[in-house]
């Protein structure tokens, strides 16, 4: 079944997510996360992936975080991560023993560089100049320049091929609001990705949601498919 | 040894370096503790990475049933009065705009430098977690850093020789350990605070660097009574009363788009009556309402920035729009730039907003492809970049920020209505002093979280729109 932007089941929405994608994953620490995306993604069996998200499985939180990443993880679908915290060090997760196997490429971008960069991505920029990494190890291999402001890093843009997101409520053109911490990481996410997904827990009429309300306008969500 | 501290007396003796008014940013582990131990309505926000801005423990849950919203460590968290959510995005640009009092970290390690090492495991040599920490050490006005005084091997945590991979480089000012309260004073640690019992010689043995104790060296005793008072209030009478240190020479930002809408008008009007000269003014016109009619009742005039160019206060605009669509009409900016009475640094709409934002979240420049090739790019760097070509644009910030809202709530929380948000919601974070004309005040709470667009962290200072008053004149 296919109207518009709606999608029938998760299958349907991530079925041509082909090998060798980049893929943006939204949510916070356990919140916010398009499990039925991620699950369907699993099922699908596309391989050779780039993946980017926030935060990996968290033993110590018993929250079980991203458990997808972890399975796709483990059985080699993924070529390369980028997060500020892939996994909980000594966690004994999947991902900590595929990268020691060397079966996993980690980069760890600082969260607040990694947003800004997937913004730029979104927002058409080059490039942008922060000084947080200064002085520190995410500094090395980066251009520096002085500022009247101070020392800076030039920080290259990030773009996607796919961002599976999660939404509170989307109406049928893609317009999202999302709840609490899922606004997290999805509204730059959504912006990042040449096709962003969004698994809606309420799905509604356009002229429903309150206009001032709308935190991803509809341009941003190109596949809607309802949260089970 | 006397017995050291645990986590919740640290979490008070961090909290009590909190001052009315701040806002705190709290990483994971013993920083997220914080949070239970400041008093319920205090004066001060805290701030969590997973979107909570103004948040304490109690409660967690939403209307929409279950918790939606999180502190540092992944645990829900509920809204105080006149929180707001507020995305990743946000987050860091709070942090690195320079709009946050107080970070509060728990690194592996802190070296006499203040430098901190995040955190890493002997488990996994190379790959580490810092997520968060590397934003919060560089982002916070001051940097307090918590950990226990020596690892579990019984090493020290506090350490004198340089961190050589660092993930904050001089950063931290105070230490808080479960035996001490340490401040890092130019490369120099010194004592000032002991847990109950500890002596010097203990902690300095159990010290990686030298120690030195302090003139008044005393016991540790978190006090939380200080943070049990008002806020400082922001809303003034009218607006002549909210800027009355808004002096000759300053930069002020000023905007709506265009019309009659979206303008603090009754700021402008102060302005003018104030009579400061010498004004840089940026904004997307610079006093086009007054000549293109857009719905001006007949015979009146719209109130723009043209009124101040009248009265000879500004002296260069950074702008937009300039001049008027038609020849024959010029507006005042335009007649006084041919006059050559003014300056004007013209800036593409889209680059206006970015460079703006940038201003307000602590990037310094960034490369834009609008006006590459043209104009615009005449004497600024261009670069290709993944074979387009791009041109480096500057962060643009300002002494003062006059902005138009719908609603706010005491605490500076300001919704907008319309067009309005336009240029004003990206403004209000970019001055010094940030100043909104509202048409209704409310208590704290009452405006939906969700709703805010421009937290109160951003406003400094609330006037209300005078009842009757016209945007004509």
């Amino acid at each position: 079944m296919l109207q518009g932007k709606l999608y029938g089941s998760p299958q349907a929405a991530v079925a041509d997510i082909p090998d060798g994608s980049t893929i943006l994953v939204a949510g916070y620490a356990g919140y916010g996360i398009a499990e039925g995306l991620l699950a369907a993604l699993l099922e699908l069996g596309s391989k050779d992936l780039t993946i980017i998200y926030r935060d990996g499985p968290y033993s110590d939180m018993g929250l079980g975080a991203l458990p997808s990443i972890e399975k796709l993880v483990s059985s080699g679908r993924v070529t390369k991560l980028i997060s500020p915290i892939p996994y909980s060090p000594g966690s004994g997760s999947d991902i900590e023993e595929c990268w020691q196997a060397g079966q996993l490429e980690i980069e760890i971008v600082p969260q607040g560089i990694l947003v800004e960069r997937l913004r730029a991505g979104g927002a058409g920029i080059g490039g942008v100049f922060l000084p947080t990494a200064i002085g520190t190890r995410f500094e090395s291999g980066r251009e520096r320049r002085t500022f009247p402001q101070g020392e800076a890093v030039l920080e290259l843009p990030l773009k996607a091929d796919y961002a599976l997101i999660k939404v509170a409520e989307v109406d049928t053109l893609g317009n999202s609001i999302y709840h609490g911490s899922g606004r997290n990481w999805a509204p730059v996410m959504a912006m990042a990705a040449r096709i962003t997904i969004a698994e809606a827990e309420r799905i509604v009429e356009p002229g429903e949601l309150d206009p001032e309300a709308i935190i991803s306008p509809g341009i941003f969500v190109n596949r809607i498919v309802a949260a089970t | 040894m006397p017995p050291r501290l645990d986590e919740l007396t640290m979490a008070r003796r961090a909290a009590s370096e909190l001052q009315p008014g701040q806002v705190a940013a709290l990483g994971s582990g013993l920083p997220a503790r914080v949070a239970e131990v400041v008093p319920n309505g205090a004066a001060i926000q805290l701030l969590s990475d997973g979107g909570a801005l103004g948040y304490s423990l109690t409660g967690g849950a939403d209307s929409a049933g279950g918790p939606s919203l999180c502190g540092p460590n992944g645990l829900p968290v509920a809204l105080e009065k006149g929180g707001s959510v507020v995305g990743m995005a946000d987050w860091a640009a709070l942090l690195r705009g320079g709009h946050v009092e107080v970070a509060i970290v728990q690194p592996a390690r802190v070296s006499a430098a203040g430098d901190l090492l995040g955190w890493t495991t002997a488990a996994t040599p190379g790959l580490f977690a810092p997520g968060r920490t590397v934003d919060l050490a560089a982002g916070g006005c001051k940097v307090i850093a918590m950990l226990p005084h020596i690892g579990s091997d019984n090493s020290p945590n506090i350490v004198a020789e340089s961190i050589p991979v660092a993930d904050g480089r001089s950063c931290v000012s105070m230490v808080i350990t479960d035996i001490a309260v340490i401040r890092v004073e130019d490369g120099v640690l010194v004592l000032s605070e002991v847990a109950p019992g500890w002596r010097f010689d203990d902690i300095a043995a159990m010290t990686g660097a030298p120690l030195s104790p302090s003139g008044d060296l005393k016991e540790m005793a978190p006090n939380l009574e200080h943070l049990k008072t008002e806020r400082p209030g922001k809303v003034f009478p009218d607006g002549p009363s909210a800027i009355t240190d808004l002096q000759d020479g300053a930069t002020v930002m000023i905007d709506g788009f265009g019309g009659p809408g979206g303008m603090a008008h009754h700021l402008l009007v102060s302005l003018r009556d104030r009579g400061t000269k010498g004004l840089t003014i940026i904004s997307n016109t610079i006093g086009i309402a007054r000549i293109v009619n857009f719905g001006t009742p007949a015979g009146k005039l719209a109130i723009d920035h043209s009124i101040l160019v009248e009265n000879g206060q500004v002296a260069k605009a950074i702008a937009t729009y300039p001049v008027s669509p038609s020849a024959s009409r010029p507006s005042t900016f335009e007649l006084a730039y041919r006059r050559g009475e003014v300056e004007l640094e013209l800036v593409p709409q889209g680059t206006l907003a970015e460079r703006l934002r940038a201003g307000g979240a602590g990037i310094y420049a960034f490369y834009t492809p609008t006006g590459a090739g043209t104009l615009i790019a005449e004497g600024k760097e261009s670069r290709v970049i993944d074979g387009k070509e791009y041109i480096l644009e500057q962060a643009l910030t300002a002494d003062f920020c006059l902005i138009r809202g719908h609603k706010a709530d005491t605490l500076g929380n300001v919704v907008y209505k319309g067009t309005s948000r336009n240029f004003n919601a990206v403004m209000a974070p970019s001055a010094r002093v940030t100043i909104v004309e509202v048409d209704e005040v409310v208590e704290a709470g009452e405006l939906a979280p969700e709703l805010i667009v421009t937290p109160g962290i951003y406003v400094d200072r609330i006037v209300i729109r005078p009842e009757g008053f016209s945007p004509y004149e």
